[in-house]
């Protein structure tokens, strides 16, 4: 099949631990957005903060995920490593 | 002063003022197409985060968005949904695509996959369906910015000409701008955008039931149906979830992919800049929940309102409300039309000629004439799509509905290109090919669509397996090609 490399060789393990969760989290968060799962979450009732439980819903997925990319990239920024450009010359 | 007075006034001082931003922010950049193009790589976060933003807000967002809420109720959270997840991808694929286009000057989208699959045939299809998917879009637009004139002067403007006003000015300021003008009337329109339906969101559920909650009390009571996904069909019936899962799928995997949002990556200054934009994007998106109460509000007070696109014009012009803010309301509507419009006119104009005319008919053109070249086409395709929004009767629909399902069949590309070392220029034409076939194939017999479930799926079950299959069975790129551009 040829190779197949997800992570740069050069990604230290805990990091690649750590993308992989982010990884992780955006698909639980596609799949809980589609069939089978939003399903169970898609009703009118309870009224949370004005919103219908289905909007509700929805609301948080996409705050929590400006939260969890925004965390992302203060951890990058903090370690250094926002531009791989500085690893490689791409 | 009659209120028709006021409202035009108040629209021609917005059309003016983008006009005005537009023309003058074109004066820095240079003159080949790195500066009309992709605005010499330097658009830092604020112009990003709205070019970005006020790119994807079109007509549609603010037309039917408030009237798929209205007619089909939680239908409509599919577009909150898909935006969600959908422009992450550039997060962690965006520095590569931008640094490529650094290193070997890109500026559209199809230049970096004709390039890593060594294939201009690839390039010259990426162009058609670019096109394909651009003048419908293009033209819903234009019919938008026709309308909203038609309906706040009672009549007075015809469509065409209200058409012809705002993209007479869009077209001006692109041709004398280029990325430059997208990128400062987008940000100018987007913060315009913003404060509006923000406004008209809260203000019009106050006033209607007394408040956001109680509208929401009043319609579980009344109308539950209306408030669990996956809403009402186009025709009236229950959506099913088939149809209401794979919509988001197949438009989440298009979404990072549309060739003039694509293009945008190339034009960030640098990389923390794009992943910002990134981080930031779901703070436009949630506007969309706002859009939404419009129509909402007007589910249990305006029955009946056909079509359902109209109900924001209708619940505006019912409430007597002062003419001012019946002109911000048409400024704000035509700013959606406007900043998706321009930026689709303006990718189409440097698509026909870097991806199809340059590499498949004149190798030789140079850089000067490439750029006079971009400007011609962006006024005959400016001209199509207007044709088609005021003069034919011919409905584009079709079209629009194809190009979503093609533009999915691109992701898979974007994987092999960057992680596949095997993947073949054979391989992905072929793939992209069957994927094209069973999307049109679809959409034609649509009883072939198993539990409603969207043809761009059906489209991607084709296309991996085949881009995967002739990839293996033709002869492997060479490595220091592909090392460039793959994950090492």
């Amino acid at each position: 099949m040829g190779s197949l490399r997800v992570f740069s060789s050069r990604l230290a393990n805990r990091d690649r631990r750590i993308y992989g969760a982010v990884a992780v989290y955006f698909g639980v968060v596609f799949a809980a957005m589609l069939w089978p799962i939003y399903p169970l979450f898609s009703r009118a009732r309870p009224i949370l903060f004005g919103l219908p439980f289905s909007l509700f819903y929805l609301a948080v997925l996409l705050l929590l995920s400006f939260a969890v990319l925004g965390g992302l990239y203060l951890w990058e920024a903090r370690r250094g490593r926002l531009d791989p450009g500085h690893e490689r010359d791409l | 002063m009659p209120d028709w007075v006021v409202i035009l006034a108040v629209t021609f001082g917005y059309l003016g003022v983008s006009l005005a931003v537009g023309l003058r922010s074109g004066r820095g950049a240079s003159r080949g197409t790195e500066g009309y193009v992709a605005g010499d790589r330097s658009l830092g976060f604020l112009v990003m985060y709205f070019i970005m933003g006020a790119s994807i807000f079109s007509a549609f967002a603010f037309l039917g968005g408030p009237g798929w809420a209205y007619s089909r109720g939680a239908a409509a959270f599919y577009i909150l949904s898909y935006g969600t997840v959908g422009l992450v991808p550039w997060y962690f694929f965006g520095p590569r695509i931008a640094a490529l286009g650094r290193r070997f000057g890109y500026v559209t989208q199809a230049e970096l996959f004709a390039h890593r699959f060594d294939s201009k045939a690839l390039s010259g299809l990426l162009a058609l369906v670019s096109i394909i998917a651009f003048v419908p879009y293009l033209t819903l637009q234009i019919k938008g910015a026709g309308y909203v004139f038609n309906i706040v002067t009672e009549g007075r403007i015809p469509i065409w000409a209200g058409a012809a006003i705002a993209y007479g000015v869009v077209l001006v300021y692109v041709l004398s701008s280029g990325v430059m003008g997208v990128a400062w009337t987008n940000t100018l329109q987007g913060i315009f955008m913003m404060v509006l339906a923000w406004t008209l969101g809260l203000y019009l559920p106050y006033k209607l039931y007394g408040g956001v909650g109680a509208m929401f009390e009043e319609l579980a009571a009344q109308a539950p149906e209306m408030l669990s996904a996956p809403g009402l069909a186009g025709g009236g019936g229950a959506w099913s979830w088939g149809g209401y899962s794979s919509a988001i799928i197949v438009s989440t995997l298009g979404f990072s992919l549309w060739p003039h949002y694509f293009m945008k990556i190339y034009t960030a200054r640098d990389v923390p800049t794009l992943k910002k934009t990134v981080v930031f994007y779901p703070t436009f998106q949630i506007f969309l929940i706002p859009i939404l109460f419009i129509g909402f509000a007007g589910i249990l007070k305006f029955p009946g309102v056909t079509p359902a696109d109209a109900i924001l014009p209708t619940i505006l012009t019912s409430l007597d409300l002062p003419a001012v803010v019946i002109g911000l309301f048409c400024a704000g509507a035509l700013a959606a039309s406007m900043s998706t419009g321009d930026a689709i006119l303006h990718a189409a104009g440097s698509v026909i000629v870097r991806d199809f005319y340059k590499p498949l008919v004149r190798p030789d053109l140079d850089d000067t004439a490439q750029t006079r070249l971009i400007r011609i086409l962006i006024v005959i395709v400016g001209l199509v799509a207007y044709y088609f929004a005021v003069v034919s009767k011919l409905d584009l629909v079709l079209l629009l509905l194809l190009s979503y399902g093609f533009l999915a069949q691109l992701f898979p590309v974007l994987l092999a290109a960057f992680f596949w070392r095997r993947a073949t220029g054979r391989g992905v034409l072929a793939g992209l090919s069957a994927g094209f076939v069973a999307v049109i194939a679809c959409n034609i017999w649509p009883e072939l669509q198993w539990r409603d479930i969207h043809p761009g799926v059906w489209g991607l079950l084709f296309n991996a397996p085949v881009l995967v299959a002739v990839s293996l069975m033709t002869r492997p790129m060479a490595d220091d090609h592909v090392a460039q551009f793959v994950v090492d």
